[in-house]
This record gives structure tokens, C-alpha cells and sequence, in this order.
């Protein structure tokens, strides 16, 4: 490890109920991650000194940290911060959180991302008004909408003719979400889908189809964090953080960046691996993002998982991904087939498999997992060992 | 008199008047800074290359390539119902690599359009205001 300050581990995850239907309150969400977590931590409410929390600040979104402090019934926090709307997703508040633990400003934290359809449903909703002020006057007069569907579609469209491959490449990131998904009880698709299956999904925004998307739903996900040395007594073998790093790239933008393809993804995976002694070769099992299939795909090339432009080979129509694979993705069904819970859940599996309890669908023997949240101007990255 | 859309119009602000109201006039302006030259759009206070505060607008040709597009056929404004199916495309202009537009392609059939394609602005005239979009043209 390369890093300053005091070792940080991860010691306990949590999960909501995930629903696809009704408005559950997002404070009983949050409890129950949190709760989920911490008793998974051995741990209560009362060693609790920090919340970090990640949302859009729509309704129905995550609750603010001091909320949950609330709810908790947490004397005080030393350390509080509510990441809105930018920075990796629900990884943002656990990178928020390790960088507090290793500099001393608080001990223990609880991150979470509380999410439910009404929030995370961001294609329903309108743009703009009919006057399109700042940033929406450049885009709502053109019929932009749906949040960054359409950035992701142009996307899809652009990094097949620039870099080669085909739209079956994402095909088999669909196809390897369900594959997992089969094996993971919380999933909520676990039919396999075949390819024909992928290119008759309905088409969101030519080229991309519904399968591209991942699936809005009512959850809340949560992690405990502390130091390493702490770690050591609680309940389970703690999960080190090795290194996290952020990136945004030149011109950060959605539509506007000079990497239309990879955004901050690239440089954030250079500072990565530039502050740890391990390397890609290294990695027993990757969790990244996706939302939409172009940022998996962008995330294996720019971590060096596989070259840039070599997906398309490299995959072996999915079976370099799948269960028994080399390099097994998305292990619990990723936000495609367990339903978006913005990011974290990425950290909490990879968490789990590091423990080696993931039953069926445990990776043998995994000891180094990679992280990645969010794509264009907001990446953000965990590389994760077991400890001891 | 002009057609009442009921459609999307930009409220133009000090930072972006300048762009709309070369839209108006029928140009396609940017910024440029003035230390290196580098363009840039959408409009900001500074230069997004360099940094530099020292941005003014100035006219571009209008003609550019197709970088990339979707199709559009399922609406996310039902302002656009009756525009379906529809390209929203980011077109890159000659001036300089990298230098891209958000913007429609129109004049020209859903199924037709190419990355690479060469486009040249034209100018929507939308209740009072005038919106730069592309159709088939010369590079």
C-alpha cells in the first residue's frame, strides 16, 4: 500500500428490502440498511461518529446524514457530509468516509444510498421548462431528456464506430447480469436472457435497448467503515481499503467532455493503480457500474482488465465474465438484474465476496476485488483486499 | 407572425445572449480565447482548454461533422410527441477537433443519418427565437 494516513476497513454491509412497486418511506429504508449493516459489523448505532450520505435530492431520495443521525438516535457526529447529485454515486460517501477514517477526523462511519423510484426513475421526467434556462437551454430546445440516456446512447453508438466490436458487446454485459443473478437469492431478474432476448428489448433510444438500462427500485444499501486496526475485532475479517482515486477528465461533461468514450474513467484508473504495489493482473473479481452497459465496458478497458478497443475478443461471447470465468463481473446480478441501488451495492458485494460468503455464487478464493462507480465527469474507483 | 410551439426555447442569460442572438441573425458563433484561440461552446467565463478569462465570441462556418447521434423514439418531453422519431446528434465543426454541438439533424431521413456524415447548420425559427440544428451539407 502507498497510501498515508491510517489503514480503513470495511466491516459491515446491509440491504433494505428492494421493491418494484408502492413509496416506502426512505427513512424505514435507511434503518434497515444501517441496522443490517452495523449488526453485521457487531457493532451499534453508538460507535457510530460519522454519516456520509450520497442522493439527487429529489424526493423520495436518500435522507440527509443528520437525518439518519436522527433515526439512529446518535449522540453527535464528528463528521457528516451529504454528496448531492455529483461524485462516483452511492461509492461517493464510502470514498468520502475512508478519506475521514484514514485522516483521523472520525472513527467509525456509515455510509448508505437510499433510493426509490420516484427519485431514481429520472427517464419519466421532464426536462426542462418551456423557457430553458442555464445549462437546459442548450439541450431541452433539441428534445434532450431522460437524464444522460441519451449521452449513454450516443455512446453505445460512437465506441463501435471508433473502436470496433459490436452492439452484441453489450449484449453480453446484459446477458452476464442475469447469468449471476440466477445465483443470488436478493436478485430480482434471475431468468437468463439470451441474446436474441437482448436485441429484442425494446429500443430506449436507438441504439440503445431497454436491456443497456438498469432497473429503478425501492432500496436502501448500506456499509460501516472504521480503522483497520479496529477492524481486527470485530466480527468478521476485515476488507481493506488498498487505494481509491477519483478522475474526471479534460473538459468534464457528459456531452461535452474530451473523452466522449471514457470520461474520468481512464485517469481515475491511472491514480488508482498508481497508489498500490498490486495490479490489474491481481484482481480475483471486478464490481462495476452498470447503470448502463457502456460504462461496464468502458470501466474493464480503462482499469486494464482488458485493453482499450479489445472487448469485443477479449469477453469470449461472456465467458470470461460469467461464473468460472477469469475475471467474474457483477457478481450479485449488478443494477441490470438486481435493480439500481446506485452504486454501493458494487462495494458491498465486492465486501462479501472478499469474506467468501457468497454461496453459490462466491468467486473461489477471491482476495482482491475492484470497485468502480459512475462514468464522464464524476468516476470513482476502490481497489479492495481481504485482510487479516 | 410566428408558430406558437409550446416547445422548448432558450432563455438566453449576459454569459450566452451573444450565441442567440448570432442564432437570431442567422450565425453560428462560439468562444474563443484570446490567449491561444482555442474554441469552445457551450458558452462559459473562461476557456475550458486553458483557463483563460480573456473568451469572445466569434463566428464559426456552420459546417461540421456528425460525431455521434440516437434516435429518438420514444419521447422524454411530450412537447416533442409530434416531432417523433427525431436525431439528436453531437455534431463536431471543422474549426477544431473536439469542438462539439448539441443539436437536432433535420432536413434529412431518421435512417439516413452517419457518423461522419457532413452536416451544415440551418437556423429553426421557434416562437421568437432561432435554434442552430444541422441538415446534409458540404464539408
Amino acid at each position: 500500500m502507498n497510501r498515508s494516513g491510517r489503514g480503513v476497513a470495511i466491516v459491515g454491509v446491509g440491504y433494505s428490502d428492494v421493491t418494484r412497486r408502492g413509496e416506502p418511506n426512505v427513512g424505514t429504508l435507511t434503518l434497515a440498511a444501517a441496522k443490517g449493516a452495523l449488526d453485521d459489523a457487531g457493532l451499534t448505532a453508538r460507535d457510530v461518529d460519522a454519516i456520509v450520505e450520497y442522493s439527487f435530492g429529489f424526493r423520495g431520495d436518500s435522507p440527509m446524514a443528520v437525518s439518519a443521525q436522527r433515526l439512529l438516535g446518535i449522540e453527535n457526529l464528528t463528521m457528516f457530509n451529504d454528496l448531492m447529485g455529483t461524485g462516483p454515486s452511492g461509492l461517493a460517501g464510502a470514498m468520502d468516509a475512508s478519506m475521514a477514517i484514514a485522516s483521523g477526523a472520525c472513527e467509525t462511519a456509515l455510509v448508505y444510498r437510499t433510493i426509490t423510484r420516484q427519485a431514481g426513475h429520472t427517464g419519466m421526467m421532464r426536462e426542462g421548462p418551456v423557457q430553458a434556462a442555464g445549462a437546459a437551454q442548450f439541450t431541452a430546445p433539441y428534445g434532450y431528456g431522460g437524464g444522460i440516456i441519451l449521452a449513454m446512447a450516443m455512446r453505445k453508438r460512437r465506441r463501435v464506430a471508433e473502436l470496433g466490436g459490436s452492439f452484441e458487446d453489450y449484449g453480453h454485459i446484459a446477458l452476464n447480469a442475469r447469468q449471476w443473478a440466477a445465483l443470488n437469492p436478493r436478485a430480482l431478474f434471475r431468468e437468463p436472457i439470451t441474446m436474441d432476448d437482448y436485441f429484442a428489448s425494446r429500443s430506449v433510444a436507438d441504439p440503445l435497448l431497454l436491456f443497456d438500462c438498469d432497473y429503478p427500485v425501492n432500496a436502501a444499501c448500506a456499509a460501516v467503515l472504521t480503522t483497520e486496526e479496529r477492524a481486527r475485532d470485530l466480527r468478521h475479517a476485515p476488507v481493506v481499503v488498498e487505494a481509491l482515486a477519483y478522475g474526471t477528465g479534460k473538459r468534464a461533461d457528459w456531452l461535452y467532455a474530451d473523452d466522449f468514450l471514457f470520461g474520468g474513467t481512464v485517469p481515475c484508473a491511472r491514480a488508482l493503480w498508481s497508489r498500490t504495489d498490486l495490479t490489474a493482473a491481481d484482481v480475483d473479481v471486478a464490481e462495476l457500474y452498470d447503470g448502463f452497459t457502456h460504462i461496464t465496458i468502458s470501466w474493464l478497458e480503462a482499469l486494464g482488465l482488458c485493453g482499450i478497443g479489445e472487448f469485443h475478443d477479449w469477453v469470449d461471447a461472456g465467458a470470461r465474465i460469467g461464473p468460472g470465468g477469469s475475471l467474474p463481473l457483477n457478481t450479485y446480478g449488478g443494477q441490470l438484474a438486481a435493480g439500481r441501488m446506485h452504486g454501493l451495492a458494487f462495494l458491498t458485494e465486492a465486501v462479501e465476496q472478499l469474506r467468501g460468503e457468497c454461496g453459490a455464487r462466491q468467486v473461489p478464493g477471491a482476495q482482491v476485488a475492484v470497485v468502480s462507480n459512475a462514468h464522464g465527469p464524476q468516476a470513482g474507483a476502490v481497489l479492495l483486499r481481504a485482510g487479516e | 407572425m410566428t408558430r406558437m410551439t409550446g416547445m422548448p426555447v432558450p432563455e438566453g442569460d449576459a454569459l450566452t445572449a451573444f450565441y442567440w442572438d448570432g442564432a437570431a441573425a442567422g450565425r453560428l458563433l462560439v468562444t474563443r480565447c484570446v490567449p491561444h484561440g482555442h474554441l469552445s461552446h457551450p458558452p462559459e467565463v473562461s476557456c475550458p482548454v486553458c483557463g483563460s478569462e480573456e473568451v469572445v465570441p466569434v463566428e464559426v462556418s456552420g459546417r461540421g461533422s456528425v460525431y455521434s447521434f440516437t434516435v429518438v423514439r420514444q419521447a422524454f418531453d411530450p412537447a416533442f410527441l409530434a416531432e417523433l422519431p427525431y436525431v439528436v446528434a453531437l455534431v463536431e465543426l471543422d474549426e477544431q477537433p473536439g469542438l462539439r454541438v448539441l443539436t437536432n439533424i433535420v432536413e434529412c431521413d431518421v435512417d439516413a443519418v452517419e457518423i461522419g456524415m457532413a452536416v451544415e447548420v440551418t437556423f429553426e425559427a421557434r416562437d421568437g427565437t432561432a435554434i442552430p440544428q444541422f441538415r446534409p451539407g458540404t464539408s
